[in-house]
């Protein structure tokens, strides 16, 4: 009987460990968002709610619009790709897989071709760092030789490597390593769109891309307190806080309009307008900030 | 010391519920969920919970202007139709799938970029049971990017 209640003890010690660290590793507790700076009006209903979720968009999109609004290819903003035989840790690895993510979303858009394979290559050596499965094929040299001409196939090569990476490490209770390579991302999104911007004639578009990014960041720090406890997570917070507060200093009015749903197409358009007060000066102050974060990601 | 054994037996169930649910969404984004999403490009970003009769999940995210977005709630069968609407930041509803015959997706579009909130809600069932159903539900959002 004694050795019976032992082999349960066994089995139920880890159970119990398993227990506390899946929750801790939820993206957002409820509990924990009393102190939401989204302001979306949660307390009335916060009983009700069991889970929230926080989504930044890709740096796919973030390329897409910065070229969309007429940015010019700058290879020389980009993280080189030799440095990444000196990201051996964990967290640098996730970090900075997420910084060459935006870094062949942006050589990608411009039809840069063999960057585009360089930063491929990379980025799976720093996928099978973090053990992460590769799908069959997914780096196959045949693969992205037949596909590297077409950008929309190339596009669904980094689509699949990001998604499965997302999805592995999030089933394998490994959020915050996800979590890293989101804020990896998207720092460098801001970096590259902070810095070929032409200061001395700027782009009314580019500048509000960046601005309205404040968004983004409004969730992406969100989704980060749900790691509080991660220490590294929590090195980078402060710099993420201080951009929000230069984000702050920019406004943006919507003027809400018709919501037209299509039935048949399934389709609804929202025909809201925004108005973006953001002079140069942000832009500089956020770029000040954002490559000094990027720095300690990158280094 | 049977009693005991009972007890701890008992214990070590409830305590395996997580594993059960966290088991019961592993694999199902990818195998049920993605193949609907098509010709949008997944966000890559994975919203999967499980959620009982009468739960409630946000996902809260940024639509850009100019692109095109669709949005796919995909759940187990066991949980029944689940309802989700598309609000703005001062929860007003903007879509509401009841009314489109619990459709599982939808597109959106926007002129401007903003903030959403994507609310899931699993219905409570006709039939009063003493466990309630649960199941995995996903919120999957993919884009469409757009050449000029």
């Amino acid at each position: 009987m004694f050795i019976r209640l032992i082999i349960i003890l066994i089995f139920l010690i880890p159970l119990a460990f398993y227990s506390c660290n899946n929750s801790k590793n939820s993206n957002t507790d409820i509990n924990d968002d009393n102190d939401s700076t989204l302001n979306v009006g949660y307390q009335d209903h916060v009983q009700k709610v069991k889970k929230i979720f926080y989504n930044i968009p890709s740096p796919i999109e973030m390329a897409s619009l910065m070229q969309r609004a007429g940015a010019e290819y700058d290879p020389s903003i980009l993280n080189r790709i030799e440095s990444f035989e000196k990201y051996n840790t964990n967290s640098k690895m996730a970090l900075n897989l997420g910084v060459y993510g935006a870094n062949l979303s942006y050589t990608r858009m411009f039809d840069q071709i063999q960057e585009s394979v360089n930063y491929l290559s990379v980025i799976r050596k720093l996928s099978e760092g973090l053990g992460i499965p590769q799908q069959p094929g997914t780096f196959a040299v045949s693969r992205i030789e037949q596909n590297i001409e077409n950008r929309d196939s190339l596009l669904y090569i980094i689509t699949d490597i990001y998604a499965s990476a997302d999805t592995y490490l999030k089933e394998s209770n490994r959020g915050s390593t996800a979590a890293l390579i989101i804020l990896g991302g998207w720092v460098e999104a801001l970096y590259i769109a902070t810095s070929i911007i032409d200061y001395n004639d700027p782009s009314k578009e580019i500048m509000e891309r960046i601005a309205e990014q404040k968004y983004s960041l409004t969730n992406l720090i969100e989704l980060l307190k749900g790691y509080d406890n991660d220490e590294i997570i929590a090195l980078y917070m402060p710099l993420l806080e201080k951009l929000n507060t230069t984000f702050d200093k920019i406004e943006i009015i919507t003027t809400k309009a018709e919501i037209i749903t299509d039935s048949v197409k399934k389709v609804t358009s929202i025909s809201n307008q925004n108005k973006i007060n953001v002079a140069i000066e942000n832009i500089k102050e956020l770029k000040t900030i954002v490559t000094e974060l990027r720095k300690e990601l990158i280094k | 010391m049977k009693g005991l054994v009972k007890i701890l037996f008992v214990t070590a169930l409830l305590a395996s519920f997580p594993i059960l649910g966290f088991s019961q969404c592993k694999g199902f984004t990818k195998k049920t969920c993605l193949p609907i999403l098509e010709p949008y490009l997944y966000n890559g970003q994975l919203n999967s919970a499980v959620l009982s009769e009468g739960d409630v999940a946000e996902l809260l995210l940024t639509f850009y202007g100019g692109q095109e977005y669709r949005v796919l709630v995909c759940s187990q069968d066991l949980i029944g139709k689940v309802e989700f609407k598309l609000l703005d930041t001062d929860r007003n509803e903007i879509f509401y799938n009841k009314e489109h015959d619990y459709t599982t997706n939808w597109d959106f579009n926007a002129n401007s970029t903003q903030q959403l909130i994507i609310q899931v809600l699993v219905p409570q069932g006709e039939t009063k049971t003493d466990i309630a159903n649960s199941g995995c539900v996903s919120i999957v959002v993919g884009f469409k990017e757009k050449y000029d």
